[in-house]
């Protein structure tokens, strides 16, 4: 077993924690009274500067657990399977709050709290796609046939990934298409920016964290069972 | 308030609280696991 996962410090996961729960606060407090209201929007537009950077992230986290799972596959290292389970349970998070965070934007703008469009029905899918691996990783006791199995399940599932960002190209979609640095007012930029970063910070001190805890784990599962001595105190 | 939509900051503050709500409590709960790991 490959213990350097379990004997890393939480000294970096903290600091990413901290600085990211700081940028959090600067970037929301820019965003909710500093940046102007939206000309159509209104105030129900400065969610956009929590639901935006939760949706980057959320597609980073998605890439890392697919990057993982091919990892593991080519080279069966454990620190790959237990980076892959902290980032299929933190991407889970993030889409989870994505979910949220649009339906609460969508009722003001939509009325509806939620609409089957192509965007938001393929992170729906995603979403579950990873609580059933999360579930797989759970049932399975064996940490080999755990490990390939939810490699497989996390690279099937990402093929949802570019679904979800063509997806308001290809179809017509009620979700707005992507917003680029030329289609948002350059007011909006900067708070956008530092809740992007604050958020990118949260989820490495969270996928960091539960690398620890997952590898931890995985160090009790795959140790050598202990000797018990028999009855004339010789070991077995 | 300016814009079309109107009443909005009800969602705004909803959407933030829900969120920060649960950074906070996904946060402290593995700061808690993985210390426990240490000991």
């Amino acid at each position: 077993m490959d213990t350097a996962v379990h004997s890393r410090s939480t000294r970096t996961p903290l600091i990413f924690l901290g600085l990211g729960a700081l940028l959090f606060v600067f970037g929301s407090w820019w965003g909710l009274f500093i940046a102007p209201a939206e000309q159509y929007m209104g105030d129900v537009q400065r969610i956009m500067y929590v639901h935006v950077p939760t949706a980057w992230n959320w597609m980073l986290g998605v890439i890392f657990a697919f990057i993982c799972a091919i990892a593991y596959l080519i080279n069966g290292k454990p620190k790959w399977d237990a980076r892959m389970e902290a980032s299929v349970e933190v991407a889970s998070l993030f889409a989870l709050l994505l979910c949220i965070q649009g339906s609460v934007w969508a009722k003001p703008t939509w009325g509806v709290w939620w609409d089957w469009d192509p965007r938001l029905t393929s992170v729906a899918v995603l979403l579950f796609a990873f609580l059933g691996i999360i579930a797989l990783r759970n049932f399975v006791e064996d940490p080999v046939k755990r490990a390939v199995w939810s490699s497989v399940a996390t690279i099937i599932a990402s093929v949802d990934l570019p679904i979800v960002y063509f997806s308001v190209k290809w179809w017509n979609s009620l979700h707005q298409q992507q917003s680029t640095p030329q289609t948002v007012s350059s007011a909006f930029h900067l708070p956008l920016r530092i809740n992007a970063l604050a958020v990118l910070f949260l989820m490495t001190g969270f996928i960091m964290l539960r690398t620890r805890v997952a590898a931890a784990r995985l160090s009790e599962e795959m140790a050598p069972p202990p000797m018990v001595p028999g009855p004339a105190g010789e070991l077995a | 308030m300016t814009g079309v939509v109107t009443g909005g900051w009800g969602y705004v503050i909803a959407a933030y609280a829900i969120t920060s709500l649960a950074f906070l409590i996904y946060g402290v709960g593995l700061i808690r696991r993985a210390g426990q790991i240490s000991r």
